[in-house]
């Protein structure tokens, strides 16, 4: 039911129906047609009227809005809050201009050369500056806008500098220059649709939800196959292309130049404001709060002349500020759901998807027993402390190996290094992946791409997205489409007993849940190697023999498990193979009745003084 | 070499009017753990303060000091209070975008009120220099100077060796910690972010009689603040102060051996630089980015 998308904020998506229906019946679906019916009024409403300055007010609506929803595919999907996405803007301005004024090319072959030009620098930025987190990330690319507006001052023999550009003036479609102001209105419309056109293409696609699963908690992310910089940085690239297009627009529409306007922070500022006021991370937020805004700061300019000068920032700092105490969320995200239902209700409403469930996933082949990963003496140090003390391990196709051992022992430092979250100081880890070879991955997501699938112990849920979008994020990194891992992880989630709270949010879910949320996200995964962080905590009794069961029944279709656990009845009588750890050493290996009689095992886990009392 | 050793002086002197602003900035990120990009809006809101005491009163900006220092206390206190505490536990983005539209509707709320004119108090003696071995420096820098070692002087005591200060401290260490041995961290933070403003306070107060005030004056010198805090740790008041001294030198020395007008660029490179490749600061101080 795609009501329940709404926790991924979108209240203007079109249902996706199965298969391609035909036009006709999509139009009839009052999502569409409301949708249609509402953009349409920003070019009917100022050609009605006919007056120059309501022509004006709407082109700026539409440039901020394209500029809010380019803006949002970065720092809405993504969260990654550029405070300087002018710097694109700018470039798009001046590419295109540049290239008229020098060498008499059209601002249309401009727009594109700004767009690429755009695009390669923010790959620039992006990639030394996405590993700063939260304000710093902001700071950095204010930094950089501000660092280009000064050079694009200092060099004035190219930009005209502080005193300005001067585009030439030629009339006509061919140079975006008009004598008949409505035009402008068209192309400026026509970008707005194209923002919102890939804003849209992009939410409800793998990148989509890999950058919302990125944005809500990248551990989780990475275990789940996602290279996490690598889809920032598409978000970024994509983002600074759209900005730049409508850039040369804007600049050929002022048809004045000037770095203090092209790479302004205040104009940086007002476009992610927008987008906040209007609902981060929405198809639709970042357009509305832009139709909310700028028409009432371009009244008020209209109505109070010069004396107002300074009343429109100020109503945009208030807004914002009233928007993040009262409305966290922006209109879209909080009256969202309550708006598409009521549109659902229009005659056409109100259309369910038809849940389509993946069959079983085929069993893996290769030879049962044959070794499928070797850990060579593992060693991590964390400062004086020695957390994994020359660890080898193996793994046999088709095992289930447990490891267990006193807290603190160090398991899930051993974990951490098996999946690639952390590297270890010496050792290897070698991985037979699908091809037959042995490979040695360096990152969590190219450890999930040979086919490890990992747990965590503290529950790692995407919490704002659904249950079954928690388990798509995993059944991406093997399917491609949005249908085709909406049916894996319905099967998934049947599997593992979450049917019933698919709809969910998964951060209101107990923890019983949770954890079969993670091994649900991590099965969707379609692991080979499957590495199970103390799954059973928290589960009732009965949930425990289910997911005894569980495991088993995966391991049949020929996975390789490898479990660490402290119910102790569940891990020995699930277990092939145990490992024993304690102080970061493997103190003993072996058949789970053999290793329970061991001294140093009863050792670690009750001290010497007891194994002496008893005369062991 | 005489030049040289005129733009050493010169970078110390401007630093230090950074480093007043910088600590303050400093206080309310290491403590509340908030980045107040509303930092420079406060210098400019001080600014005006001592403007207007000096044109209705005739006060001279050092006089002012005190009522402005505790102007902007009250208006860190009020800030923290009413916008922050109740996003603490928001999202980040959502804190960001709190103290982002406070400091929009700062600067346009002071373009209302006062234009995009220049205001700057009657010329005083602390425009004029002093000749020291044949070096010019300003007064006014000189008062600056000693103002932020009387500052980083006072803060470091009143932090190690004051009830207060221990229950500041161990609120910055482990905010729930605190809580746990009865801190009564709320009341800390207000206190914390008053502290911090009021050090903007003393700053605007100083520079008054140096600089015009304008609605903009914020976003120049918050920028350099936010390189300087970076550059010194982003938690050190000793970094912070140390940082300020840099960027001092680097604006005074690159102005003259670059370009005047590329010297922000030398800084804000340099500020990229140490945040991508040393988050913990030139010194090593601070805990950086994570």
């Amino acid at each position: 039911m795609s009501l329940h998308d709404s926790s991924l904020k979108d209240s203007r998506s079109a249902p996706a129906t199965p298969g391609g229906l035909s036009v006709l019946s999509r139009l009839t679906d009052p999502r569409v047609y409301c949708t249609l019916f509402a953009l349409s009024l920003l070019v009917i409403i100022p050609a009605w009227s006919g007056s120059t300055f309501m022509v004006h007010v709407f082109v700026t609506i539409c440039v901020f809005g394209a500029l809010a929803t380019a803006w949002n595919i970065l720092g809405g999907y993504a969260g990654q809050l550029s405070l300087g996405h002018t710097v694109f803007y700018g470039l798009g301005g001046y590419t295109a201009a540049l290239l008229l004024t020098h060498f008499g090319l059209s601002p249309w072959i401009g727009m594109i050369a700004g767009a690429a030009l755009a695009a390669l620098v923010s790959l620039g930025i992006g990639y030394p500056c996405f590993r700063l987190r939260g304000p710093f990330f902001s700071l950095a690319t204010i930094a950089f806008l501000e660092v280009v507006r000064l050079l694009s001052i200092h060099f004035n023999g190219v930009t005209g500098g502080s005193a300005g550009l001067v585009v030439p003036l030629q009339i006509g479609w061919p140079w975006m220059i008009f004598r008949e102001k409505i035009n402008y209105l068209y192309i400026a419309f026509g970008l707005l649709m194209l923002c919102l056109a890939v804003s849209y293409a992009i939410r409800h696609s793998r990148l989509g939800y890999s950058l919302t699963a990125v944005r809500e908690r990248d551990s989780a992310a990475q275990a789940a196959g996602i290279n996490i910089n690598g889809v920032k940085l598409w978000a970024m690239a994509i983002s600074a292309a759209l900005t730049a297009l409508v850039g040369t627009f804007h600049a050929m529409y002022m048809t004045f130049l000037e770095p203090a306007t092209l790479f302004s922070l205040a104009t940086a500022i007002e476009i992610a404001m927008f987008a906040l006021i209007g609902g981060l991370g929405t198809v639709a937020g970042p357009l509305l709060g832009t139709v909310l805004v700028v028409p009432l700061a371009e009244l008020a300019r209209g109505w109070l002349g010069a004396s107002a000068n300074g009343l429109h920032g100020f109503v945009y700092g208030s807004v914002l500020v009233i928007i993040t105490l009262t409305l966290p969320g922006g209109l879209v995200g909080t009256f969202g759901p309550f708006v598409v239902r009521l549109i659902d209700r229009l005659p056409g409403g109100g259309r369910t998807r038809a849940d389509v469930v993946a069959p079983a996933t085929k069993i893996i082949t290769g030879t049962p027993g044959e070794v499928v990963l070797k850990a060579q003496n593992l060693v991590k140090r964390f400062g004086g402390l020695t957390a994994t003390d020359n660890v080898s391990l193996t793994l046999k196709r088709g095992e289930i190996l447990g490891v267990i051992g006193p807290n603190g022992a160090g398991k899930t430092t051993v974990f951490a290094q098996l999946s690639g979250f952390l590297t270890p100081n010496a050792g290897t880890i070698e991985i037979l992946g699908p091809d037959g070879k042995w490979h040695q991955p360096s990152s969590p997501d190219a450890f999930a791409r040979l086919g490890i699938g990992r747990t965590f112990q503290i529950v790692q849920p995407f919490g704002k997205l659904s249950v079954l979008e928690n388990i798509m994020i995993g059944a991406f990194l093997r399917h491609r489409s949005v249908d085709d891992a909406r049916a894996v992880a319905l099967r998934v989630a049947k599997l593992m007993g979450l049917d019933d709270v698919k709809d969910v949010e998964a951060g209101t879910l107990p923890i019983g849940g949770l954890k079969r949320l993670e091994v649900a996200r991590t099965l969707a995964t379609e692991p080979t190697i499957l590495l199970l962080d103390e799954v059973m905590a928290g589960q009732s009794q009965s949930d425990t023999v289910k997911m005894v069961e569980l495991i088993r029944a995966i391991r049949d279709t020929g996975v390789t498990v490898i479990a660490i656990e402290h119910n102790m009845q569940a891990i020995m009588s699930l277990s092939d193979r145990i490992v024993v750890i304690d102080s970061g050493k493997v103190i003993a290996e072996g058949k789970p009745d053999a290793v329970v009689r061991e001294r140093r095992v009863i050792e670690a886990y009750l001290g010497e003084d007891f194994v002496d009392a008893q005369g062991l | 070499m005489d030049v040289l050793i005129q733009l050493v002086l010169n970078g110390i002197l401007l630093g230090s009017m950074y480093a007043i602003i910088s600590v303050g900035l400093t206080l309310i990120f290491g403590i509340v753990r908030v980045v107040n990009f509303a930092h420079g809006e406060f210098l400019m809101v001080g600014m005006y303060a001592a403007y207007l005491l000096a044109a209705k009163f005739g006060l001279h900006p050092y006089a002012s000091a005190i009522p402005v220092v505790l102007l902007l206390f009250a208006l860190g206190a009020l800030v923290q209070r009413f916008l922050i505490q109740p996003l603490l536990s928001a999202d980040e983005h959502i804190q960001i975008f709190a103290t982002v539209g406070l400091s929009t509707a700062l600067v346009n709320l002071a373009l209302l009120l006062f234009g995009a004119d220049l205001y700057s108090v009657p010329p005083s003696a602390a425009q004029g220099s002093v000749q020291v071995a044949g070096f010019t420096l300003v007064k006014g820098q000189i008062v600056m100077f000693v103002c932020a070692l009387a500052l980083v002087a006072g803060l470091h005591l009143f932090m190690q060796s004051t009830a207060l200060g221990r229950a500041i401290r161990a609120t910055a260490q482990n905010r729930n910690a605190a809580l746990l041995m009865g801190v009564k961290v709320d009341k800390i933070y207000v206190i914390a972010f008053g502290m911090g403003a009021a050090c903007v306070g003393l700053a605007s107060a100083l520079v008054m009689p140096l600089y015009p005030v304008t609605p903009t004056i914020g976003t120049y010198f918050v920028l350099t603040a936010f390189v300087v805090v970076v550059l010194g740790g982003m938690r050190s008041m000793y970094g912070a102060f140390f940082g300020a001294m840099i960027i001092g030198l680097v604006d005074s020395l690159s102005g003259y051996y670059i370009a005047p007008d590329l010297k922000e660029v030398v800084y804000f490179a340099l500020f990229l630089l140490i945040l991508i490749f040393k988050p913990t600061g030139l010194f090593g101080l601070g805990r950086g980015t994570e």
